[in-house]
Protein backbone atom coordinates (compact mmCIF):
# COMPACT_ATOMS: atom_id res chain seq x y z
CA UNK A 1 0.00 0.00 0.00
CA UNK A 2 1.32 3.41 -0.86
CA UNK A 3 0.22 6.18 1.41
CA UNK A 4 1.19 9.76 1.97
CA UNK A 5 1.19 10.46 5.65
CA UNK A 6 3.29 13.56 5.36
CA UNK A 7 4.36 13.71 8.96
CA UNK A 8 5.39 10.08 9.20
CA UNK A 9 7.02 10.22 5.80
CA UNK A 10 8.86 13.32 6.85
CA UNK A 11 10.05 11.59 10.01
CA UNK A 12 11.10 8.65 7.90
CA UNK A 13 12.96 10.97 5.62
CA UNK A 14 14.69 12.63 8.54
CA UNK A 15 15.65 9.18 9.74
CA UNK A 16 17.09 8.42 6.32
CA UNK A 17 18.99 11.68 6.40
CA UNK A 18 20.34 10.69 9.81
CA UNK A 19 21.36 7.27 8.57
CA UNK A 20 22.98 8.87 5.56
CA UNK A 21 24.87 11.31 7.73
CA UNK A 22 26.16 8.45 9.92
CA UNK A 23 27.15 6.48 6.85
CA UNK A 24 28.92 9.43 5.31
CA UNK A 25 30.78 10.02 8.56
CA UNK A 26 31.84 6.38 8.62
CA UNK A 27 32.94 6.46 4.99
CA UNK A 28 34.75 9.75 5.52
CA UNK A 29 36.67 8.32 8.48
CA UNK A 30 37.51 5.16 6.54
CA UNK A 31 38.61 7.22 3.57
CA UNK A 32 41.19 8.98 5.71
CA UNK A 33 42.74 5.64 6.67
CA UNK A 34 42.87 4.05 3.24
CA UNK A 35 44.26 5.08 -0.13
CA UNK A 36 42.05 7.34 -2.22
CA UNK A 37 39.54 5.43 -4.30
CA UNK A 38 40.11 5.55 -8.03
CA UNK A 39 37.94 7.94 -9.94
CA UNK A 40 35.06 6.38 -11.74
CA UNK A 41 31.51 5.41 -11.19
CA UNK A 42 30.30 5.27 -7.61
CA UNK A 43 30.27 2.05 -5.67
CA UNK A 44 27.81 -0.76 -5.79
CA UNK A 45 27.73 -3.93 -7.82
CA UNK A 46 30.08 -3.82 -10.81
CA UNK A 47 28.41 -2.05 -13.69
CA UNK A 48 25.37 -1.05 -11.66
CA UNK A 49 26.38 2.54 -10.94
CA UNK A 50 24.78 4.62 -8.23
CA UNK A 51 25.28 4.28 -4.51
CA UNK A 52 25.63 0.94 -2.75
CA UNK A 53 22.41 -0.94 -2.05
CA UNK A 54 20.61 0.51 0.93
CA UNK A 55 22.57 3.71 0.80
CA UNK A 56 20.02 6.51 0.75
CA UNK A 57 20.15 9.26 -1.84
CA UNK A 58 20.09 12.71 -0.30
CA UNK A 59 19.83 15.49 -2.79
CA UNK A 60 20.77 18.96 -1.71
CA UNK A 61 17.87 21.39 -1.70
CA UNK A 62 17.65 23.85 -4.55
CA UNK A 63 17.35 27.54 -3.77
CA UNK A 64 13.63 27.29 -4.50
CA UNK A 65 13.23 24.33 -2.17
CA UNK A 66 15.18 26.16 0.52
CA UNK A 67 12.75 29.04 0.21
CA UNK A 68 9.79 26.67 0.60
CA UNK A 69 11.46 24.95 3.56
CA UNK A 70 11.95 28.31 5.26
CA UNK A 71 8.22 29.08 5.35
CA UNK A 72 6.21 28.84 8.56
CA UNK A 73 5.02 25.25 8.93
CA UNK A 74 1.50 24.32 7.84
CA UNK A 75 -1.33 23.45 10.13
CA UNK A 76 -1.43 19.75 10.91
CA UNK A 77 -4.49 17.78 9.94
CA UNK A 78 -6.00 15.37 12.40
CA UNK A 79 -8.00 12.22 11.99
CA UNK A 80 -11.35 11.87 13.67
CA UNK A 81 -13.10 9.01 15.40
CA UNK A 82 -14.23 6.02 13.39
CA UNK A 83 -17.87 5.60 12.48
CA UNK A 84 -19.85 2.42 12.64
CA UNK A 85 -22.10 1.70 9.73
CA UNK A 86 -25.68 0.56 10.13
CA UNK A 87 -26.32 -3.18 9.70
CA UNK A 88 -27.97 -2.64 6.34
CA UNK A 89 -25.21 -0.41 5.00
CA UNK A 90 -24.35 -1.27 1.41
CA UNK A 91 -20.92 -2.63 0.65
CA UNK A 92 -18.62 -1.87 -2.28
CA UNK A 93 -18.87 -4.00 -5.36
CA UNK A 94 -16.33 -6.84 -5.56
CA UNK A 95 -15.64 -5.75 -9.15
CA UNK A 96 -12.24 -4.04 -9.14
CA UNK A 97 -13.37 -1.68 -11.91
CA UNK A 98 -16.56 -0.68 -10.14
CA UNK A 99 -15.76 2.26 -7.84
CA UNK A 100 -19.38 3.14 -7.17
CA UNK A 101 -20.58 4.09 -3.74
CA UNK A 102 -19.60 6.50 -0.99
CA UNK A 103 -16.03 7.29 0.05
CA UNK A 104 -13.98 9.88 1.88
CA UNK A 105 -10.31 10.67 2.36
CA UNK A 106 -9.66 8.92 5.65
CA UNK A 107 -6.16 10.02 6.58
CA UNK A 108 -5.33 13.45 8.00
CA UNK A 109 -5.73 16.36 5.63
CA UNK A 110 -2.49 17.69 4.20
CA UNK A 111 -2.79 21.47 4.48
CA UNK A 112 0.33 22.02 2.39
CA UNK A 113 1.78 19.34 0.13
CA UNK A 114 5.46 19.93 0.81
CA UNK A 115 6.66 16.46 -0.03
CA UNK A 116 6.08 13.91 -2.73
CA UNK A 117 4.94 10.37 -2.12
CA UNK A 118 8.48 9.30 -1.25
CA UNK A 119 8.93 12.09 1.29
CA UNK A 120 11.18 14.11 -1.00
CA UNK A 121 10.68 17.87 -1.14
CA UNK A 122 8.34 19.00 -3.89
CA UNK A 123 10.42 20.05 -6.92
CA UNK A 124 9.55 23.74 -6.89
CA UNK A 125 11.18 26.12 -9.29
CA UNK A 126 11.71 29.66 -8.04
CA UNK A 127 8.48 30.95 -9.61
CA UNK A 128 6.46 28.29 -7.82
CA UNK A 129 8.29 28.82 -4.53
CA UNK A 130 7.58 32.55 -4.66
CA UNK A 131 3.88 31.95 -5.31
CA UNK A 132 3.67 29.61 -2.33
CA UNK A 133 5.67 32.03 -0.17
CA UNK A 134 3.33 34.86 -1.09
CA UNK A 135 0.26 32.82 -0.23
CA UNK A 136 1.56 31.43 3.04
CA UNK A 137 2.72 34.82 4.27
CA UNK A 138 -0.58 36.45 3.29
CA UNK A 139 -2.46 33.74 5.12
CA UNK A 140 -0.33 34.10 8.23
CA UNK A 141 -0.80 37.86 8.16
CA UNK A 142 -4.57 37.40 8.16
CA UNK A 143 -4.94 38.72 4.61
CA UNK A 144 -5.53 35.56 2.57
CA UNK A 145 -5.87 35.83 -1.17
CA UNK A 146 -8.96 35.23 -3.20
CA UNK A 147 -9.20 31.61 -4.18
CA UNK A 148 -11.96 29.46 -5.57
CA UNK A 149 -12.79 27.75 -2.31
CA UNK A 150 -13.12 31.02 -0.41
CA UNK A 151 -15.72 32.37 -2.81
CA UNK A 152 -17.75 29.19 -3.23
CA UNK A 153 -16.43 28.19 -6.63
CA UNK A 154 -15.21 24.69 -7.58
CA UNK A 155 -11.74 24.40 -6.03
CA UNK A 156 -10.28 21.84 -8.41
CA UNK A 157 -10.16 18.10 -8.19
CA UNK A 158 -7.21 17.71 -5.83
CA UNK A 159 -8.48 20.00 -3.06
CA UNK A 160 -11.98 18.67 -3.62
CA UNK A 161 -11.16 15.03 -2.95
CA UNK A 162 -8.44 15.74 -0.38
CA UNK A 163 -11.00 17.27 1.97
CA UNK A 164 -12.14 14.60 4.36
CA UNK A 165 -15.72 15.00 3.22
CA UNK A 166 -17.88 12.42 1.59
CA UNK A 167 -18.25 11.89 -2.11
CA UNK A 168 -20.11 9.37 -4.19
CA UNK A 169 -19.01 7.78 -7.41
CA UNK A 170 -21.39 6.80 -10.18
CA UNK A 171 -20.31 5.03 -13.32
CA UNK A 172 -21.61 4.00 -16.69
CA UNK A 173 -19.84 2.91 -19.82
CA UNK A 174 -19.19 6.46 -20.98
CA UNK A 175 -18.07 8.26 -17.86
CA UNK A 176 -17.27 8.13 -14.17
CA UNK A 177 -18.87 10.87 -12.10
CA UNK A 178 -17.71 11.98 -8.68
CA UNK A 179 -20.39 13.87 -6.75
CA UNK A 180 -18.90 15.68 -3.77
CA UNK A 181 -20.66 16.79 -0.62
CA UNK A 182 -18.71 20.06 -0.54
CA UNK A 183 -18.86 22.94 -3.03
CA UNK A 184 -21.49 21.03 -5.05
CA UNK A 185 -18.41 19.49 -6.58
CA UNK A 186 -18.60 17.36 -9.71
CA UNK A 187 -15.74 15.57 -11.34
CA UNK A 188 -16.65 14.01 -14.64
CA UNK A 189 -14.15 11.60 -16.10
CA UNK A 190 -14.98 10.97 -19.69
CA UNK A 191 -14.02 7.50 -20.87
CA UNK A 192 -14.74 7.93 -24.55
CA UNK A 193 -13.91 11.34 -26.03
CA UNK A 194 -16.04 10.51 -29.05
CA UNK A 195 -19.23 10.42 -27.01
CA UNK A 196 -19.13 14.10 -26.12
CA UNK A 197 -16.61 16.75 -27.10
CA UNK A 198 -14.78 18.80 -24.49
CA UNK A 199 -16.85 21.75 -23.25
CA UNK A 200 -16.52 24.88 -25.33
CA UNK A 201 -15.85 26.98 -22.24
CA UNK A 202 -13.07 26.18 -19.84
CA UNK A 203 -14.27 24.90 -16.48
CA UNK A 204 -12.97 25.40 -12.95
CA UNK A 205 -12.56 21.63 -12.61
CA UNK A 206 -10.96 21.33 -16.03
CA UNK A 207 -11.60 18.56 -18.51
CA UNK A 208 -10.80 14.99 -17.54
CA UNK A 209 -10.26 12.09 -19.86
CA UNK A 210 -9.72 8.61 -18.48
CA UNK A 211 -8.79 5.13 -19.64
CA UNK A 212 -8.23 1.80 -17.95
CA UNK A 213 -4.80 0.28 -17.48
CA UNK A 214 -5.69 -3.09 -16.02
CA UNK A 215 -7.89 -2.27 -13.04
CA UNK A 216 -6.42 1.20 -12.62
CA UNK A 217 -8.32 4.17 -14.00
CA UNK A 218 -5.81 6.66 -15.36
CA UNK A 219 -7.18 10.17 -15.68
CA UNK A 220 -5.60 13.23 -17.21
CA UNK A 221 -7.11 16.56 -16.17
CA UNK A 222 -6.18 19.82 -17.87
CA UNK A 223 -7.72 22.83 -19.58
CA UNK A 224 -8.73 24.53 -16.35
CA UNK A 225 -10.40 27.92 -16.34
CA UNK A 226 -7.84 29.29 -13.91
CA UNK A 227 -4.92 28.19 -11.80
CA UNK A 228 -5.96 26.39 -8.64
CA UNK A 229 -4.83 25.90 -5.09
CA UNK A 230 -3.91 22.24 -4.73
CA UNK A 231 -4.49 22.51 -0.99
CA UNK A 232 -5.58 24.90 1.73
CA UNK A 233 -2.28 26.78 1.91
CA UNK A 234 -2.11 27.33 -1.83
CA UNK A 235 0.35 24.86 -3.30
CA UNK A 236 0.06 26.14 -6.84
CA UNK A 237 -1.08 24.59 -10.09
CA UNK A 238 -1.09 26.97 -13.02
CA UNK A 239 -3.90 27.06 -15.52
CA UNK A 240 -1.54 25.38 -17.99
CA UNK A 241 -0.71 22.55 -15.61
CA UNK A 242 -2.26 19.14 -15.62
CA UNK A 243 -2.96 16.39 -13.14
CA UNK A 244 -2.64 12.71 -13.86
CA UNK A 245 -4.62 10.65 -11.38
CA UNK A 246 -4.31 6.89 -11.09
CA UNK A 247 -7.28 5.44 -9.23
CA UNK A 248 -7.63 1.86 -8.10
CA UNK A 249 -9.64 -0.09 -5.57
CA UNK A 250 -7.64 -2.20 -3.19
CA UNK A 251 -8.85 -4.89 -0.84
CA UNK A 252 -6.90 -4.79 2.38
CA UNK A 253 -7.56 -8.48 2.93
CA UNK A 254 -10.11 -7.86 5.67
CA UNK A 255 -13.05 -7.07 3.42
CA UNK A 256 -12.45 -3.38 3.89
CA UNK A 257 -11.56 -2.14 0.43
CA UNK A 258 -10.33 1.36 -0.09
CA UNK A 259 -9.60 3.59 -3.02
CA UNK A 260 -6.12 4.78 -3.74
CA UNK A 261 -5.52 7.87 -5.81
CA UNK A 262 -2.04 8.75 -6.90
CA UNK A 263 -1.85 12.21 -8.40
CA UNK A 264 1.04 13.34 -10.55
CA UNK A 265 1.40 17.09 -10.84
CA UNK A 266 2.77 18.18 -14.19
CA UNK A 267 3.33 21.91 -14.31
CA UNK A 268 6.58 23.35 -15.71
CA UNK A 269 5.36 26.82 -14.76
CA UNK A 270 5.95 26.09 -11.08
CA UNK A 271 7.89 22.81 -10.81
CA UNK A 272 11.13 21.49 -12.29
CA UNK A 273 9.69 18.04 -12.88
CA UNK A 274 6.47 16.06 -12.36
CA UNK A 275 5.87 14.88 -8.81
CA UNK A 276 3.31 12.67 -7.17
CA UNK A 277 1.27 12.38 -4.01
CA UNK A 278 -0.95 9.52 -2.86
CA UNK A 279 -4.18 9.53 -0.92
CA UNK A 280 -6.37 6.81 0.57
CA UNK A 281 -10.17 6.83 0.67
CA UNK A 282 -12.31 4.63 2.87
CA UNK A 283 -15.83 3.35 2.32
CA UNK A 284 -18.45 5.75 3.61
CA UNK A 285 -21.89 5.17 2.11
CA UNK A 286 -23.79 7.58 4.37
CA UNK A 287 -25.96 10.41 3.12
CA UNK A 288 -24.55 13.86 2.46
CA UNK A 289 -24.87 16.78 4.79
CA UNK A 290 -26.05 19.92 3.07
CA UNK A 291 -23.37 22.33 1.89
CA UNK A 292 -24.83 25.68 0.88
CA UNK A 293 -21.94 28.13 0.77
CA UNK A 294 -23.86 30.49 -1.54
CA UNK A 295 -26.04 31.53 1.35
CA UNK A 296 -22.99 33.04 3.06
CA UNK A 297 -20.95 34.16 0.07
CA UNK A 298 -23.91 35.73 -1.66
CA UNK A 299 -24.87 37.78 1.40
CA UNK A 300 -24.71 41.43 0.29
CA UNK A 301 -23.43 42.32 3.75
CA UNK A 302 -20.30 40.27 3.14
CA UNK A 303 -19.34 41.29 -0.37
CA UNK A 304 -18.70 39.06 -3.34
CA UNK A 305 -15.03 38.62 -2.40
CA UNK A 306 -15.76 37.56 1.17
CA UNK A 307 -13.07 39.83 2.57
CA UNK A 308 -10.33 38.11 0.61
CA UNK A 309 -7.55 40.07 -1.05
CA UNK A 310 -6.94 39.82 -4.80
CA UNK A 311 -3.68 38.00 -5.39
CA UNK A 312 -0.95 39.88 -7.27
CA UNK A 313 -0.37 38.46 -10.73
CA UNK A 314 3.05 37.18 -11.70
CA UNK B 1 -12.67 33.56 4.78
CA UNK B 2 -9.85 31.14 4.24
CA UNK B 3 -9.18 31.24 7.96
CA UNK B 4 -12.82 30.42 8.52
CA UNK B 5 -12.61 27.58 6.05
CA UNK B 6 -9.42 26.31 7.65
CA UNK B 7 -11.11 26.26 11.02
CA UNK B 8 -14.12 24.60 9.47
CA UNK B 9 -11.99 22.01 7.77
CA UNK B 10 -10.17 21.33 11.00
CA UNK B 11 -13.42 20.89 12.84
CA UNK B 12 -14.95 18.72 10.20
CA UNK B 13 -11.96 16.42 10.28
CA UNK B 14 -13.54 14.99 13.39
CA UNK B 15 -15.70 13.09 10.96
CA UNK B 16 -12.91 11.95 8.76
CA UNK B 17 -12.22 8.38 9.80
CA UNK B 18 -14.49 5.48 9.21
CA UNK B 19 -14.65 1.88 10.13
CA UNK B 20 -16.91 -0.12 7.88
CA UNK B 21 -19.10 -2.54 9.75
CA UNK B 22 -20.12 -5.95 8.66
CA UNK B 23 -23.28 -6.93 6.93
CA UNK B 24 -25.14 -5.32 4.06
CA UNK B 25 -24.91 -6.49 0.50
CA UNK B 26 -23.38 -5.35 -2.73
CA UNK B 27 -26.80 -4.69 -4.18
CA UNK B 28 -29.67 -3.03 -2.41
CA UNK B 29 -33.18 -4.25 -3.02
CA UNK B 30 -34.49 -0.71 -3.12
CA UNK B 31 -32.43 0.22 -6.19
CA UNK B 32 -34.68 1.05 -9.10
CA UNK B 33 -32.81 1.46 -12.37
CA UNK B 34 -35.90 2.38 -14.40
CA UNK B 35 -35.86 5.84 -12.81
CA UNK B 36 -32.26 6.43 -13.70
CA UNK B 37 -31.35 8.78 -16.50
CA UNK B 38 -31.44 12.42 -17.41
CA UNK B 39 -34.70 14.32 -17.06
CA UNK B 40 -36.01 17.80 -17.78
CA UNK B 41 -39.19 19.56 -16.78
CA UNK B 42 -41.71 19.52 -19.64
CA UNK B 43 -43.06 23.01 -19.13
CA UNK B 44 -40.67 25.50 -17.65
CA UNK B 45 -42.35 27.39 -14.84
CA UNK B 46 -41.51 29.36 -11.75
CA UNK B 47 -44.87 28.59 -10.17
CA UNK B 48 -45.64 25.40 -8.28
CA UNK B 49 -49.35 26.22 -8.25
CA UNK B 50 -51.38 29.31 -9.08
CA UNK B 51 -52.18 31.25 -5.91
CA UNK B 52 -55.93 31.17 -6.56
CA UNK B 53 -55.79 27.39 -6.19
CA UNK B 54 -53.79 27.42 -2.98
CA UNK B 55 -55.66 27.23 0.37
CA UNK B 56 -53.80 29.96 2.24
CA UNK B 57 -54.25 30.63 5.91
CA UNK B 58 -54.33 34.32 6.78
CA UNK B 59 -50.65 34.14 7.69
CA UNK B 60 -49.83 32.41 4.44
CA UNK B 61 -51.78 34.92 2.35
CA UNK B 62 -50.15 37.88 4.08
CA UNK B 63 -46.65 36.53 3.57
CA UNK B 64 -47.39 35.69 -0.05
CA UNK B 65 -48.64 39.24 -0.62
CA UNK B 66 -45.55 40.66 1.04
CA UNK B 67 -43.33 38.53 -1.18
CA UNK B 68 -45.16 39.83 -4.26
CA UNK B 69 -44.48 43.40 -3.21
CA UNK B 70 -40.82 42.74 -2.61
CA UNK B 71 -40.54 41.02 -5.97
CA UNK B 72 -42.12 44.02 -7.67
CA UNK B 73 -39.56 46.26 -6.00
CA UNK B 74 -36.71 43.92 -6.89
CA UNK B 75 -35.81 43.36 -3.23
CA UNK B 76 -35.05 39.72 -3.80
CA UNK B 77 -32.62 39.29 -0.96
CA UNK B 78 -35.38 40.18 1.51
CA UNK B 79 -37.44 37.11 0.66
CA UNK B 80 -35.77 34.92 -1.99
CA UNK B 81 -32.08 34.21 -1.44
CA UNK B 82 -32.07 31.70 -4.26
CA UNK B 83 -32.66 34.48 -6.75
CA UNK B 84 -30.34 36.96 -5.04
CA UNK B 85 -27.53 34.65 -3.81
CA UNK B 86 -27.91 31.29 -5.59
CA UNK B 87 -28.68 29.65 -2.26
CA UNK B 88 -30.13 26.19 -2.72
CA UNK B 89 -33.80 26.39 -3.80
CA UNK B 90 -34.46 23.45 -1.52
CA UNK B 91 -37.34 21.00 -1.65
CA UNK B 92 -39.64 21.18 -3.55
CA UNK B 93 -38.43 24.20 -5.59
CA UNK B 94 -35.40 22.31 -6.91
CA UNK B 95 -37.84 20.16 -8.82
CA UNK B 96 -38.87 23.26 -10.82
CA UNK B 97 -35.39 24.15 -12.06
CA UNK B 98 -35.44 24.74 -15.82
CA UNK B 99 -32.27 22.76 -16.51
CA UNK B 100 -31.76 19.02 -16.63
CA UNK B 101 -31.22 16.70 -13.70
CA UNK B 102 -29.90 13.20 -13.41
CA UNK B 103 -31.30 10.45 -11.21
CA UNK B 104 -29.04 7.79 -9.79
CA UNK B 105 -30.97 5.11 -7.89
CA UNK B 106 -28.16 3.05 -6.44
CA UNK B 107 -26.99 1.58 -3.16
CA UNK B 108 -30.02 2.62 -1.19
CA UNK B 109 -30.21 6.26 -2.22
CA UNK B 110 -32.04 8.10 -4.95
CA UNK B 111 -29.70 10.93 -5.82
CA UNK B 112 -30.96 13.94 -7.77
CA UNK B 113 -27.96 15.39 -9.53
CA UNK B 114 -29.02 18.79 -10.87
CA UNK B 115 -27.39 20.61 -13.73
CA UNK B 116 -28.38 23.95 -12.18
CA UNK B 117 -25.50 25.07 -9.99
CA UNK B 118 -24.47 21.41 -9.47
CA UNK B 119 -27.19 21.15 -6.82
CA UNK B 120 -27.82 17.85 -5.11
CA UNK B 121 -30.53 16.15 -3.08
CA UNK B 122 -30.75 12.62 -1.81
CA UNK B 123 -33.63 10.42 -0.78
CA UNK B 124 -32.55 7.79 1.71
CA UNK B 125 -34.24 4.45 1.18
CA UNK B 126 -32.51 2.56 3.95
CA UNK B 127 -34.59 1.07 6.71
CA UNK B 128 -32.23 2.71 9.18
CA UNK B 129 -30.37 5.92 8.63
CA UNK B 130 -26.63 5.50 8.29
CA UNK B 131 -25.06 7.07 11.37
CA UNK B 132 -23.01 10.20 10.86
CA UNK B 133 -20.12 10.82 13.24
CA UNK B 134 -20.93 14.51 12.97
CA UNK B 135 -24.33 13.81 14.52
CA UNK B 136 -27.78 14.43 13.15
CA UNK B 137 -28.75 17.72 11.59
CA UNK B 138 -30.28 19.88 14.29
CA UNK B 139 -30.72 22.93 12.09
CA UNK B 140 -33.27 22.68 9.29
CA UNK B 141 -31.71 22.70 5.85
CA UNK B 142 -32.80 23.72 2.38
CA UNK B 143 -33.20 20.14 1.19
CA UNK B 144 -34.25 18.78 4.58
CA UNK B 145 -34.33 15.14 5.49
CA UNK B 146 -35.82 12.98 2.74
CA UNK B 147 -36.76 9.37 3.44
CA UNK B 148 -38.34 7.18 0.81
CA UNK B 149 -39.78 3.79 0.01
CA UNK B 150 -41.26 2.06 -2.96
CA UNK B 151 -44.98 1.39 -3.25
CA UNK B 152 -45.01 -0.82 -6.31
CA UNK B 153 -43.42 1.26 -9.04
CA UNK B 154 -43.99 4.54 -7.21
CA UNK B 155 -41.29 6.14 -5.13
CA UNK B 156 -42.86 7.80 -2.12
CA UNK B 157 -40.58 10.33 -0.45
CA UNK B 158 -41.31 12.38 2.63
CA UNK B 159 -39.21 15.41 3.40
CA UNK B 160 -39.15 17.28 6.70
CA UNK B 161 -36.74 19.51 8.62
CA UNK B 162 -36.91 22.12 5.86
CA UNK B 163 -35.60 25.62 6.42
CA UNK B 164 -38.13 28.41 6.17
CA UNK B 165 -35.46 30.39 4.29
CA UNK B 166 -36.60 28.71 1.10
CA UNK B 167 -39.80 29.20 -0.89
CA UNK B 168 -41.98 26.57 -2.52
CA UNK B 169 -41.53 28.41 -5.81
CA UNK B 170 -40.66 32.03 -6.56
CA UNK B 171 -43.31 33.38 -4.13
CA UNK B 172 -45.08 30.78 -2.00
CA UNK B 173 -43.90 30.72 1.61
CA UNK B 174 -43.78 27.86 4.07
CA UNK B 175 -42.96 27.16 7.70
CA UNK B 176 -40.21 25.05 9.18
CA UNK B 177 -42.83 22.46 10.11
CA UNK B 178 -43.82 21.75 6.53
CA UNK B 179 -43.96 18.16 5.31
CA UNK B 180 -43.49 17.53 1.60
CA UNK B 181 -44.61 14.22 0.19
CA UNK B 182 -43.60 13.31 -3.33
CA UNK B 183 -44.96 10.40 -5.32
CA UNK B 184 -42.74 9.81 -8.31
CA UNK B 185 -43.69 7.31 -11.01
CA UNK B 186 -43.07 6.62 -14.66
CA UNK B 187 -46.22 7.13 -16.68
CA UNK B 188 -44.29 5.72 -19.63
CA UNK B 189 -40.62 4.82 -19.98
CA UNK B 190 -39.74 8.38 -20.96
CA UNK B 191 -42.10 10.37 -18.74
CA UNK B 192 -41.63 10.91 -15.04
CA UNK B 193 -44.43 12.34 -12.94
CA UNK B 194 -43.94 13.92 -9.55
CA UNK B 195 -47.06 14.52 -7.50
CA UNK B 196 -46.08 16.86 -4.70
CA UNK B 197 -48.22 17.29 -1.59
CA UNK B 198 -47.63 20.28 0.66
CA UNK B 199 -48.75 19.86 4.24
CA UNK B 200 -48.11 23.00 6.28
CA UNK B 201 -50.98 24.02 8.58
CA UNK B 202 -49.35 27.31 9.53
CA UNK B 203 -49.57 28.60 5.97
CA UNK B 204 -52.17 26.40 4.27
CA UNK B 205 -55.54 25.33 5.65
CA UNK B 206 -55.27 21.84 4.18
CA UNK B 207 -52.75 19.74 2.26
CA UNK B 208 -52.63 20.52 -1.44
CA UNK B 209 -51.08 18.93 -4.51
CA UNK B 210 -49.16 19.98 -7.57
CA UNK B 211 -48.03 17.72 -10.40
CA UNK B 212 -44.83 18.24 -12.36
CA UNK B 213 -43.86 16.19 -15.38
CA UNK B 214 -40.42 15.54 -16.79
CA UNK B 215 -39.27 14.05 -20.08
CA UNK B 216 -36.30 11.77 -20.45
CA UNK B 217 -33.26 13.32 -22.13
CA UNK B 218 -30.17 11.76 -23.69
CA UNK B 219 -27.50 10.81 -21.18
CA UNK B 220 -24.98 13.61 -20.83
CA UNK B 221 -22.04 14.99 -18.98
CA UNK B 222 -23.39 18.28 -17.73
CA UNK B 223 -21.28 21.37 -18.36
CA UNK B 224 -20.15 23.06 -15.17
CA UNK B 225 -22.87 25.50 -14.11
CA UNK B 226 -21.88 28.27 -11.70
CA UNK B 227 -24.84 30.34 -10.54
CA UNK B 228 -22.65 32.85 -8.67
CA UNK B 229 -20.78 33.61 -11.88
CA UNK B 230 -24.12 34.49 -13.46
CA UNK B 231 -25.03 36.75 -10.57
CA UNK B 232 -21.61 38.41 -10.79
CA UNK B 233 -22.27 39.00 -14.50
CA UNK B 234 -25.66 40.55 -13.61
CA UNK B 235 -27.55 37.65 -15.13
CA UNK B 236 -30.49 35.86 -13.50
CA UNK B 237 -29.82 32.96 -11.15
CA UNK B 238 -31.92 30.72 -13.34
CA UNK B 239 -31.07 30.88 -17.04
CA UNK B 240 -34.02 31.92 -19.12
CA UNK B 241 -33.06 29.97 -22.22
Amino acid sequence: MRTDFASSVRLGRLALVGIAACSLATISAAAQETPALPKGPPGGPPGAGGPPPGFPMVKPLTEAQKLVASLPPPQLGVAGPPANLAPDAPQPSPDARDFQGGWNHDTPLIFRMQYDKYGEPAPYNMAGAKVLQRRVLALNQGKPFLNASGICRPPGIQWQHDLNMKFRIFQNKNYVEFVFEEYHGRWYIQLDPNVAPPPTDKQYMGYSLGHWEGNTLVVETANMKQGVYLDVDGTPLSRNGKLITRIRKIDDGQSRPFLEMETTIVDPTYYTQPWSVVRRFGWNPGSFREYNCEEQIGDPAGGAEAGLVPEPQD
Amino acid sequence: MVRFIRLGVGAILVGAMLCPGSGGSAQVQSDHPAFEGVWKIVTSTTTLKLPDAVPFTAKGRNEYAANKKMKARGNYDDYDITTSRCSSPGVPRLMLTPMRFKIWARLGYVTFDFEWNRAIRQIDLHATRQPDVMGDDLVPTMTGDSRGHWEGDTLVATTTNLSERTLLDDLLPHSVDMKVTERLRLTDPNTLENRITIDDPAYYTKPWDAVITYKRQPDAIFPEDICLDRIQAHQPAFPTS
